[in-house]
């Protein structure tokens, strides 16, 4: 195979490597350096994809996109889908982050999960989820985006819900399922809109393969053009899509339930993959959001919202992968106000970033909890720091980074998107700037996200006391898990696990100077958004935005000092002061989760039940049985009919005969 | 042939139908009923013949007439096979209940 063609090996690896961990893998775990070698094939398809993603990246022309065609997949009549890849900046950016990072992370959970029976199931998932994310980034049509979105739903279904013997995790699972079919929905219709115009645009006579990016994206500014409301209607059902893979607003209540997962799925889903995958989609359709400021007002509210909300709610956590949690959720709402305000590329750098430090903080988190007996509760850490040095230290470059200390990766990223967000024109509704509203939102956000954070570093890694020292002897109801009590000893992470927290710190510490050194990330994103317009410049005039956000930065971290530098308060949020008041309101999503629950669960139960007693069996089953009845009784008439007699049988024919014959002679008149 | 007008045969035709019939209708015995569709049967064959016989014969078109009499070989065959099979039944209802009164015999009642 030559040059781009190895593309396809790219994708191919980690499904070679799901079939084998799903086949094989049961079987060869059980022999005696099986976990060893069962863990070795699991990372190397992804770690080999990830160097032939580079070979091939090092060989992509960023001003041209490049189409892999393979067999065809689909063939109607004027219809025609092959399984085409399309390697672009945009794709291969994407596929280094997967593979790259998604490596490091197949590497930690062979130390994380090493005590785990299903072993080989777990990276079956594992790779199955990397193909899939890779079949969504690298997919060339509409339907190819589609299976690869549908992939990871499923993969990330199975994964949170890995611990399918707690009902707690199953339900996790099914949630986040659930929760982005709505989103699936909305993904579903826009697509079929985009091509449904498509395919009816007079433009396109002649053309088959109707899906196909290359085709669609020539055409469609001049469709667009013609039919503006359509573009709006297909742009917002597909930021309904985005909102439910990437955990926007109305839609995000599955991903902090998704941490009942283990943590690398944490780290691997929530940070580097599928809930970037709304961005991606984004930036790729970037052309049909340009053309609807509406659309683009409504990406840039809902993600500066979210960024905020659950920032906020961040603050009341205190389980610590919780934390991240929604931190995440938060991270994802600049990327969605950075695409809202037209600055697609600065979208993809926050993902990028974010891909670095939050993939090592929830590593990091994994580090602490496997530490700490599995123990996720902030309140019974404390002086971790000299238990855990290289967590520690690893942990607090991400802390740094995602705070937004300049220097490190995050400060970049996220200034770019306060900057675009300030700076821009694109989300406008009529007189409202909805683009700089979100920017200043976005401002107080880093603060709030530089406080929480603090919160986090200072009650896990410092603090006055260990508090797991204080703990009863039979803490909490005991399910094999917590096995945490006052003689506990914490334990550094072995070595398979503190390779990739140091690969990833020094990603977090140099990636965002490196990515942004003479715009050279922006170069590079923009190649890939043919005919996309100039971004809005991301550094506002009359606005000192750098001095702002280091200002955010620090006020983040002294007022998250100043709340917890005596350590944790006895029974953090307890006590009834306002603040506490506050926390426990935060804690509890604002009631918004129980809410949404509710209203599905047991509204739902309670409307179904009516329904049942009212419609059903009143109308329902009164149509079938009527119409049972009906039949029933009219054969009973003849019923009485049927004795048996045979003697009678014979009369009644009798009758019939003369009657037919009577008939006969009255009507014809007789025989001629 | 001269003589005898086909108003004989109609007539003797109609007369072993009736029987037939009251027959089937009134008796209770398997056989006896069997014994007089025969008897229905047979009229229907004179009736046959005397058509075939009076209307088809002498103006030319006499192969015509064939078609009633091949009728009537079809009609005692079909009824020998008939017959055949229906005392089968009636051998087997007379082991089983060792009876074969009609109208003790409604196993097939609605």
């Amino acid at each position: 195979m030559e040059g781009n063609s190895l593309i396809w090996l790219t994708l191919g690896l980690p499904i070679l490597g799901f079939l084998f961990q799903g086949l094989c893998g049961r079987f060869l775990d059980k022999t005696v350096a099986g976990k060893k070698l069962v863990g070795l094939l699991a990372v190397a398809p992804v770690a080999i994809a990830f160097l032939i993603g580079v070979m091939v990246t090092k060989s992509l022309n960023p001003s041209k996109a490049v189409v892999v065609s393979s067999i065809p997949w689909i063939e109607l009549k004027g219809l025609s889908v092959p399984f085409e890849l399309r390697i672009d900046t945009l794709s291969m950016t994407m596929v280094l982050i997967i593979t790259g990072i998604g490596a490091l992370i197949h590497l930690y959970a062979t130390g994380y999960m090493s005590e785990e029976k299903d072993f080989a199931r777990f990276f079956a998932y594992l790779n199955l989820f990397i193909a899939a994310m890779l079949i969504l980034v690298l997919g060339n049509n509409l339907l190819m985006l589609f299976i690869g979105w549908e992939g990871v739903g499923l993969c990330s279904y199975l994964l949170i819900g890995f611990w399918y013997e707690d009902i707690a995790n199953a339900k996790a699972a099914n949630k986040a399922f659930i929760v982005n079919r709505i989103g699936d929905w909305g993904l579903t219709l826009g697509l079929l809109l985009i091509a449904t115009l498509v395919a009816t645009s007079p433009a396109m006579q002649g053309e088959t393969r109707l899906f196909s990016y290359d085709v669609i994206f020539q055409h469609l500014p001049k469709i667009l053009a013609l039919n503006p409301a359509m573009g709006t209607v297909a742009a917002l059902l597909l930021f309904v899509g985005a909102c439910g893979k990437s955990a926007q607003f109305p839609l995000y209540l599955w991903l902090p339930d998704a941490m009942a997962g283990p943590t690398p799925v944490s780290a691997l889903i929530h940070a580097a993959t599928m809930v970037t995958s709304g961005v991606v989609l984004m930036n790729r359709m970037s052309m049909l959001f340009e053309t609807s400021p509406v659309a683009s007002a409504v990406v840039c509210a809902v993600g500066a919202f979210t960024a905020l909300f659950a920032a906020i709610i961040a603050i009341g956590q205190t389980d610590i992968k919780k934390v991240l949690a929604y931190s995440t959720v938060s991270q994802l709402g600049f990327m969605f106000v950075a695409c809202g305000a037209g600055a697609y590329w600065v979208g993809m750098f926050h993902v990028t970033t974010h891909a670095f430090f939050k993939a090592l903080l929830f590593l990091g988190s994994g580090a602490v909890i496997h530490a700490m007996s599995h123990e996720q509760d902030m309140r019974n850490y404390g002086k971790l720091a000299k238990y855990l040095p290289i967590t520690f230290g690893t942990m607090m470059v991400g802390y740094l980074a995602i705070s937004g200390v300049p220097g490190l990766s995050g400060f970049y990223s996220k200034e770019e998107v306060i900057g675009s967000a300030l700076a821009g024109d694109l989300a406008l509704t009529g007189a409202l700037e909805v683009g700089k509203w979100s920017g200043w939102i976005c401002l107080i956000v880093a603060a709030l996200t530089a406080m929480y954070m603090t919160r986090m570093m200072w009650l896990t890694f410092f603090g006055n006391t260990e508090q797991w020292r204080k703990l009863e002897p039979h803490h909490g109801e005991d399910d094999g898990h917590h096995h945490l009590n006052a003689d506990h000893k914490p334990h550094e992470v072995p070595v398979s696990m503190w390779v990739p927290l140091v690969v990833l710190a020094f990603l977090s510490a140099v990636g965002g100077f490196y990515l942004a050194q003479g715009d050279r990330f922006e170069h590079w994103i923009m190649a890939s958004q043919i005919g996309a317009k100039v971004p809005p410049p991301t550094h506002p005039e009359g606005i000192p935005l750098m001095a702002l956000s280091i200002g955010a930065a620090a006020l983040g971290i002294l007022a998250g000092l100043a709340v917890y530098f005596k350590g944790l308060p006895a029974k953090e949020g307890w006590d009834e002061s306002l603040w506490a008041k506050f926390r426990l309101r935060a804690r509890d999503q604002f009631g918004y989760d129980r809410l949404m629950v509710n209203s599905v669960t047991t509204d739902s139960a309670a409307f179904s039940a009516a329904a049942n007693s009212g419609f059903d069996h009143g109308v329902i089953e009164g149509i079938g049985e009527g119409a049972g009845n009906l039949t029933k009784s009219l054969g009973g008439i003849f019923n009485s009919v049927q004795t048996g007699l045979v003697r009678m049988y014979a009369s009644v024919m009798l009758i019939g005969v003369v009657a037919l014959v009577l008939y006969v002679i009255v009507s014809f008149g007789g025989v001629k | 042939m001269n003589g005898v007008p086909l108003a004989a045969f109609i007539g003797l035709s109609l007369f072993m139908f009736s029987t037939g019939v009251v027959g089937v209708i009134l008796r209770r015995n398997p056989i006896v009923i069997f014994m007089c569709i025969e008897l229905m049967l047979n009229a229907v064959n004179l009736a046959f013949i005397a058509f075939a016989r009076y209307r088809f014969s002498g103006i030319g078109n006499e192969s015509q007439g064939a078609a009633g009499q091949m009728m009537v070989v079809f009609i005692m065959a079909v009824a020998a096979a008939e017959v055949a099979v229906g005392l089968g039944i009636i051998m087997a209802i007379y082991r089983l209940k060792e009876n074969i009164d009609v109208d003790e015999l409604n196993l097939l009642k609605g």
